[in-house]
């Protein structure tokens, strides 16, 4: 088979883990075609981000102290793996970068990346010679963006062609190749980042490109849950799942895929395999374009915490068009990010799920715009709520899911605060107050039978 | 966006389509010749006078902001001199630094389709649209190997890709797919895109030669190229096959050149030719997309058929879901036809 793996910052996070990455990947070369992405050290994107911010800001000290952080935890590792030599010039090419936007006192998006993209570049590095593999970058493995930096979106025609053409022979060949994940480059060649879904949206977008049978995406966890084991002890494994069921999952905890990763790897029908660095032997979760199919209508049941519900109201929304959209608008332009929409047939109210911490923000956003216009009579915040989204494919088209779900959460006596339901018709996010939720999770869970047997996928 | 206007301010000379043209064999002089005999009838059909701020051949390029002389560059290519010797011009200067730092509006790529080698010239196209210039090609090969990367480029640079000389040369063979494929759908395409091979089976089956026979009289007459792999082998075929599916859309659209089964005419035995013409039929090189896919190999056609067309003549047979057949016939190559095409793209770029 030929495997496209990709490794993030726990699984690289010192000398030891970098071996025990390497022995993986040795492993699995035996047998397959092997690329390797991986990302940062763990921890490491978000020093260089912050290195960046007191850099721009003059902060010489702590430009100085976080840079020597950096320096030493790289350099503890590469001398344990003897790739001292290899990260030495890149961290001189960091501090480089780091005090010329000290002396300017500058930040620009683009030398944003140009920062950030010496963690995988540094990762990548050890990793690699580890192996006795090529290092590559994403610019040099042929991902080509837009000029969208620190969020580039890649010019999928153009990348696929390029990867093809420089990591098609390679691979063809059996030549290892380590390529750093999250980091790519604009058409004139200058480093840019892919944002949301990082290394794993390069893993993709290199699977896709080379047809690979399989991604491997390898993390610290075995895979994903039918809900957080914290909140359901029962919790299991899923086996297999559809990409658009992993879509739905996508936002709920910090182990799940980010949609727009998944993008590639749907459309171009390779599957992708989420599982844990430190069970190797373990088959994960298998998610694919058409996965067998499961006797449980509700296949996993997420919650998002933290969030605060809005509510507008007011009889001059009702028949008013263009209200709406000067609601989402003045949410927008705080970037607020929307998490839910519900809003009656009557029109009187417009009801909104954002973030607690964005909560007081979007109150005033919207008082600014809304009253003052005299669009809106009230404005309402309802802290402390939770949502609970039960997701499954089958769920669409089969009568009677609703009904059971509901029933089961009012057995409890937990009030629902608001519903909302696309017509993918393949989840339905229910809101519920804070410290419901988890009861609400584990009792849908039961209902459908979640802690029953699961399918597990064969590897 | 016209042509001309980007980067208008930064030109210290009058305005109009500044052109590097990249290639100088048979067609890039055949269009130099034509931009010069022509350029007032140009001129008003343009609103802006085009000129050729810089000529590539594979040896050095010529370069002049306010306009090479077209006879000047003919005479340095009559006495086989590159035109990088040409003297105050001439420039022995790399062809993608002239893509991407000349103050230019389109750059015209001319050089000979090698499909083992699209790289310079694919390069090239995407530098051009990459510096915000665009791009006209007669050269397949990088349209065969990479069409929607090239097409992706040119939308997100906001800049026209054209390539209607590499179907059919002056033939509008591309323009009537699309326009066929507004509101009606292209269920398949069988189309005769090569005029060598053509010559070659057409001089098979009316004088009764074997192909080694016909092959060398296509040689003496100019139809083939004393190395005909790339014809007789439906190369050349499969390579338009590839553009003239991405761009009419539906089954064939993002596919590229080895999605393709290419079978060629190389050593077609005569008794098949004679076999086929018992039974009432031709044999001829046909390109074809169906939902069996792309394939290009010789095939039979019905002596009544239109795409029994004779000599070097090139066919295409659209297949309409509502309206039926669409058959056009044009001649399908040669320097004035392909330097026609190149001048049809430059006035639909210039005037959108």
């Amino acid at each position: 088979m030929r495997i496209v793996m990709k490794f993030g910052g726990t699984s690289v996070a010192d000398a030891e883990r970098i071996g025990h990455v390497a022995g993986i990947v040795r492993a699995a070369a035996g047998k397959h075609q092997v690329l390797t992405v991986v990302s940062a050290m763990d921890g490491i994107t978000e020093q260089l981000l912050e290195v960046a911010d007191a850099a721009a800001s003059g902060n010489d000290l702590r430009t100085g102290e976080l840079l020597t952080a950096i320096r030493d935890r790289h350099l503890a590792c590469a001398y344990a793996l003897g790739a001292h030599e290899h990260v030495r010039p890149l961290l001189e090419g960091l501090e480089a970068v780091v005090h010329g936007v000290l002396a300017l006192e500058e930040l620009t998006p683009r030398s944003t990346d140009a920062i950030a993209a010496f963690g995988e570049r540094l990762s990548c590095a050890m990793l690699a010679h580890v192996l006795g593999a090529t290092p590559m970058d994403g610019r040099q493995a042929g991902i080509v963006t837009d000029d969208h930096f620190t969020e580039a979106d890649p010019l999928m025609d153009l990348s696929m062609f390029q990867v093809q053409e420089v990591l098609g022979p390679m691979m063809d060949k059996g030549q290892p190749v380590v390529v750093t994940g999250f980091v790519a480059a604009n058409q004139h060649g200058v480093t840019s980042t892919l944002g949301r879904g990082g290394s794993d949206y390069t893993a993709t977008i290199l699977g896709s490109a080379l047809k690979a049978d399989e991604i491997w995406i390898y993390s610290d966890v075995d895979g994903l849950m039918t809900a957080d084991p914290r909140v359901v002890p029962e919790a299991r494994l899923l086996g297999a799942l559809g990409f658009a069921e992993a879509v739905e999952m996508g936002k709920f905890g910090a182990k799940s895929m980010h949609p727009r990763a998944l993008e590639p790897a749907a459309a171009y029908g390779v599957p992708v395999r989420m599982r844990s660095t430190f069970k190797p032997d373990h088959p994960g979760t298998l998610i694919s374009s058409a996965p067998a199919p499961t006797a449980t209508v509700v296949r996993a049941v997420p919650m998002l915490k933290g969030l605060a519900m809005l509510t507008v109201g007011g009889a001059a929304m009702v028949g008013r068009p263009g209200s709406a959209s000067e609601v989402f608008a003045s949410l927008a332009r705080e970037r607020i990010n929307i998490h839910m929409i519900c809003q009656s047939v009557s029109e009187s109210g417009i009801s909104l799920v954002v973030s607690q911490a964005q909560a007081d923000r979007a109150k005033a956003a919207l008082e600014r715009t809304l009253r003052q216009h005299g669009l809106a009579r009230t404005i309402d915040v309802r802290p402390g709520v939770c949502v609970v989204a039960p997701v499954g494919a089958a769920m669409k088209g089969t009568p009677g899911v609703a009904a059971r779900i509901f029933t089961c959460i009012a057995g409890l006596g937990i009030n629902v605060i608001a519903i909302a339901q696309g017509s993918s018709e393949l989840s339905i996010s229910i809101v519920v107050e804070g410290q419901s939720g988890p009861r609400a999770v584990a009792a849908i869970h039961k209902e459908f039978g979640l802690q029953g047997d699961q399918p597990q996928a064969n590897v | 966006m016209g042509l001309g206007c980007a980067r208008r301010a930064l030109c210290r000379y009058s305005p109009g389509v500044r052109i590097v043209l990249i290639g100088f064999g048979v067609v890039g002089q055949a269009l130099a010749t034509m931009l010069h005999a022509q350029r007032q009838a140009l001129e008003r059909r343009l609103g802006a006078e085009a000129r050729l701020v810089a000529v590539c051949d594979s040896r050095g390029c010529a370069l002049a902001p306010a306009g090479l002389d077209a006879p000047t560059l003919l005479e340095a290519k009559a006495e086989k001199k590159s035109v990088g010797d040409i003297p105050g011009v001439g420039q022995r200067i790399d062809t993608m630094r002239v893509v991407l730092r000349t103050a230019a509006d389109v750059v015209v790529q001319t050089s000979p389709s090698d499909l083992k080698h699209p790289r310079p010239a694919l390069d090239h196209l995407l530098g051009a649209m990459r510096a915000g210039k665009h791009a006209v090609s007669v050269n397949k090969a990088p349209l065969a190997v990479a069409m929607p990367a090239l097409l992706e480029s040119a939308r997100y640079n906001r800049v026209s890709l054209a390539y209607s000389g590499t179907v059919g040369a002056a033939t509008p063979v591309l323009a009537l797919a699309a326009r066929l494929a507004t509101g009606d759908t292209i269920t398949g395409i069988r189309a005769i895109i090569n005029g060598t091979t053509n010559f070659i089976l057409s001089r098979m089956a009316e004088c009764d030669e074997p192909f080694e026979a016909a092959l060398a009289h296509a040689v003496k007459l100019g139809y083939a190229e004393t190395d005909p792999s790339n014809d007789i082998d439906g190369i050349d075929t499969a390579m338009k096959l590839v553009i003239l599916a991405n761009h009419a859309g539906g089954v064939g659209k993002g596919c590229s050149y080895s999605d393709v089964s290419v079978q060629g005419i190389r050593g077609l035995p005569i008794e098949r030719v004679r076999e086929a013409r018992a039974r009432g039929k031709v044999i001829k090189l046909i390109a074809s997309i169906s939902e069996r896919g792309l394939l290009v190999a010789p095939t039979e056609v019905d002596v009544d058929s239109p795409l029994n067309v004779p000599r070097n003549m090139n066919a295409v047979t659209f297949s309409m879901h509502n309206a039926g057949d669409v058959t056009l016939v044009g001649r399908g190559a040669g320097g004035a036809e392909t330097a026609t095409a190149i001048v049809r793209d430059l006035i639909e770029i210039g005037t959108r």
